[in-house]
């Protein structure tokens, strides 16, 4: 609604705009420039930067997604420029709205000459026809490209057989959360890790009766994970028999809402799981008014300080993934393509900008652009990257922007080294990789080429499905109408998702 | 007798109405203070009582770094030097613009006035719409500049009809007395209506550079170039780069949120300037509405 009525008020403004052009021009001049006038704001050009005299490159522009820096004046820039020869200017796509903004800029034709897009941003422009078809330009300067993307990827970027981007995979694949429990208390209670659901159960209620603390938080995004995988319901996709079936229709998923709605009636899950943000559910955790929560190892270094330094007696504990009624333990999880390196067709130096990501994909270079230089940036300590600090965050912390596609091979290992800045995070980190090491599932979709009517639907389909189950844990729809909600999940792009993402499955056989 | 007690008997419920009405007020200026307070106590706290929640009025963990850092960050500085550079300029530019506009259609003798002033009016009502003003702007080369955050806003209408409407209550006789000692319409306007009229055009000015420090929308369109980014777009990012909806799927990002009390000053730093303003302006601001509004 508000975002309606800002539109409305610059429709006015431009209005005013059209207004004011008769007018422009002469009546200004009377007034005195303003003293700050004299103030220089930073121009386009990066201030500082060494002319090349490598001959003909000409400089590019390139569209990256948001960051909270300015590329300009930042180490990775300043060293693709070096090591490439090829000055590029960046822009930026705003942290909101990002993707009108993008229409913008295409349908206006602004001559970017490699743009970083996200999924559904890539298919669109893709199938609009304003991304350039690459497999030539990759055969003609793509070496290194070719060496460091491995061909499941590429099948991320391939619509009808021809590719239309370079995919960046990102950091491999990794799970993001866990359960993680007040220990101290647990050890005061006498209680017992639980190792499936039912005995999860059981730990609540005892804090619940015990304790009088909110047993279990959570937060509105993230209601999927660890308690849905044990009832079966691993990843947004699942293969049945087969066949790939969409969370939402899996029978598992039923008994899951039931459970979850049993712990939210008898005041088991934080009675504000519907509108907690991630914020929010650390903000309980962390003052010690939560006794659970399922922590994304990135927040685990700020959450678990704080709540050392609120409680020092206090002690949190990773829950190892729930097993399920066959006594397995499993955890889904989601690899594939992050970001997809397009060249617009408008683009006037569609040549340069290939040579430009394929130089940036040189094994040397790609690896210093990855974690810097050793002895300055990181070290090697038995076999592990590690980060030299302030160094490496000073230079390197927005580092992965700059990234178009990555070795995908050793960019995995580099990476770790972001996680070792901070021996909080890197426990969690790796005691949720090792507790998943051998159980994680990988969503078969990952490596699903651009679908059409999952690229249109998802993200309105998995906000829909979302919705309904926060509604049916918190009591305002009953489980019983489910069936009805399938029906309209179904036909809002559900059915037409479930159709072709098999389609395409059983093509892969 | 009787007449004492009877004054003290009025006066009592009137004297307990203004006292529930001064409580009142002072309540209602208190709650829009309290989130300005909140935020200072945040800003000036450690990030793990900001994280936990355990700051509410007063500073949990006492510390001033937030303030050293966010005035060392580079990026905010810029946007802080962008914004004002459009609020002043765009101030003084619209201000100007917008005057010349109001007094010839304050005169009846301008020919077609009505004419003129329905254009104007229309265009309060409508627009080309987003994307062929986008195309305008880009035809013109005004993308990715500066310009662009004020030279489209330059004459607004419903500020402009309130400077008309003060031009119109100034006597007629000041300005036939003036034509008659050899002054021309530049002149009038600028030595005679001018000084009679700085309530009402302070009053705009405050406006203006309210509207241009707070814009947030135009530069969002209009600029991708991360250096000229005004300080309220800087804010929004950074605001909207370090929750949840933007960080999902992004580690690497996640890894990188902005801690909580950082942001806590960056708001500050970024609303008081403008806050700064007001006192100044405040004498002029009721009195230049009010005599603009109030014909006849």
């Amino acid at each position: 609604m508000k975002r309606k009525y800002s539109w409305l008020a610059l429709m006015i403004v431009f209005a005013l705009a059209l207004s004011a052009c008769g007018g422009g021009g002469g009546g200004g001049s009377e007034e005195q420039p303003p003293a700050t006038g004299g103030t220089e704001t930073p121009s386009n050009e990066q201030g500082g930067q060494t002319e090349e005299t490598g001959g003909e490159k000409p400089e590019l522009r390139m569209l990256m997604q948001y960051g909270m820096f300015d590329p300009a004046t930042e180490y990775t820039a300043k060293f693709i420029t070096e090591a490439t020869g090829y000055k590029v200017n960046y822009e930026m796509l705003p942290a909101e709205n990002a993707d009108e903004k993008l229409n913008l800029l295409v349908a206006n034709k602004e001559e970017f000459d490699i743009m970083k897009l996200n999924a559904a941003q890539f298919y669109k422009l893709a199938t609009s026809g304003a991304l350039e078809p690459i497999d030539e330009l990759l055969a003609a300067h793509g070496n290194h490209i070719n060496n460091a993307i491995k061909p499941e990827s590429w099948e991320s970027a391939t619509i009808d057989g021809t590719r239309y981007a370079i995919p960046e995979t990102g950091s491999g694949i990794a799970i993001g959360e866990e359960l993680v429990v007040r220990q101290d208390w647990m050890d005061e209670l006498g209680l017992k890790t639980p190792t499936n659901t039912d005995e999860l159960y059981e730990v609540l209620k005892t804090f619940k009766e015990k304790k009088n603390v909110i047993p279990l938080t959570g937060s509105k995004d993230t209601i999927m994970g660890d308690i849905a995988a044990a009832f079966g319901v691993v990843n947004e996709w699942n293969e049945v028999d087969g066949k790939l079936v969409h969370m939402a229709e899996m029978p598992e998923l039923r008994e899951f809402l039931a459970y979850m709605r049993k712990l939210y009636e008898e005041g088991l899950i934080d009675p504000e799981l519907p509108i907690n943000t991630a914020a929010k559910a650390i903000e309980k955790f962390s003052g010690g008014k939560a006794a659970m929560y399922k922590l994304a190892w990135w927040n685990a270094g700020n959450t678990i300080s704080a709540l050392n330094k609120n409680f020092p007696e206090a002690k949190a504990a990773v829950i190892p993934f729930l097993k399920n009624k066959d006594g397995v333990a499993q955890i889904g999880a989601n690899a594939g393509t992050t970001w997809f390196i397009a060249i617009p067709k408008v683009s006037k130096h569609k040549e340069d900008a290939m040579k430009l990501l394929n130089a940036k994909l040189e094994p040397e270079t790609f690896k210093e652009m990855a974690i810097g230089k050793e002895g300055v940036h990181h070290e090697v300590k038995d076999g592990k990257y590690y980060p030299i600090l302030p160094k490496f965050n000073d230079d390197l912390n927005n580092g992965s922007n700059f990234l178009t596609g990555v070795d995908e091979t050793n960019y995995p290992i580099y990476w770790q080294a972001r996680v070792r800045k901070d021996p909080i995070l890197q426990s969690y980190y790796e005691e949720f990789q090792k507790n998943a090491e051998g159980i994680t599932v990988v969503n078969p979709m990952s490596f699903a080429p651009p679908l059409d009517a999952i690229s249109k639907n998802k993200l309105k389909l998995g906000q829909m499905l979302n919705d309904h189950m926060l509604a049916i844990i918190s009591g305002a729809e009953s489980l019983d109408n489910y069936d009805k909600f399938l029906e309209t999940w179904r036909a809002e792009g559900g059915a037409d998702s479930v159709a072709q993402a098999n389609e395409w499955y059983q093509s892969t056989k | 007798m009787s007449k004492p007690s009877n004054a003290i008997r009025s006066s009592v419920p009137e004297k307990l109405f203004n006292a529930f009405n001064h409580l009142f007020f002072i309540l209602a200026g208190i709650t829009t203070l309290l989130p300005f307070v909140n935020l200072l106590a945040k800003s000036l706290s450690s990030e793990s009582a900001v994280i936990s929640g355990t700051v509410g009025l007063w500073p949990v963990g006492w510390q001033t770094g937030t303030y050293r850092y966010v005035l060392q960050n580079a990026m905010f500085l810029n946007a802080f030097q962008v914004s004002v550079l459009v609020t002043v300029v765009g101030t003084a530019l619209s201000l100007a613009m917008t005057t010349i506009t109001a007094y010839p259609l304050s005169k009846p003798r301008l020919r077609g006035r009505k004419w003129f002033l329905l254009l104007f009016i229309f265009t309060m009502l409508f627009s080309g719409g987003l994307i062929p003003t986008y195309l305008l702007m880009h035809n013109l080369g005004l993308v990715n500049s500066l310009p662009v955050l004020f030279l489209p806003a330059m004459v607004n209408v419903f500020n402009m009809l309130i400077i008309k409407n003060y031009f119109e209550g100034l006597p007629d006789s000041l300005e036939e007395s003036a034509k008659l000692d050899g002054a021309g319409n530049i002149r009038i306007l600028l030595y005679v209506v001018l000084p009679l009229s700085l309530p009402v055009l302070a009053t705009i000015a405050l406006f203006f550079a309210v509207a241009f420090w707070n814009d947030y929308f135009a530069p969002m369109i209009y600029i991708t170039n991360p250096s000229l980014k005004p300080l309220q777009l800087y804010l929004k990012e950074l605001l909207v780069a370090s929750g949840g909806e933007f960080l999902k799927d992004n580690v690497d990002a996640a890894l990188n949120t902005t801690p909580q009390s950082i942001q806590a000053a960056s708001i500050l730093l970024a609303t008081v300037p403008i806050l700064l303003v007001y006192p100044f302006l405040q004498k002029y601001f009721v009195k230049g509405v009010l005599i603009g509004s109030v014909k006849g």
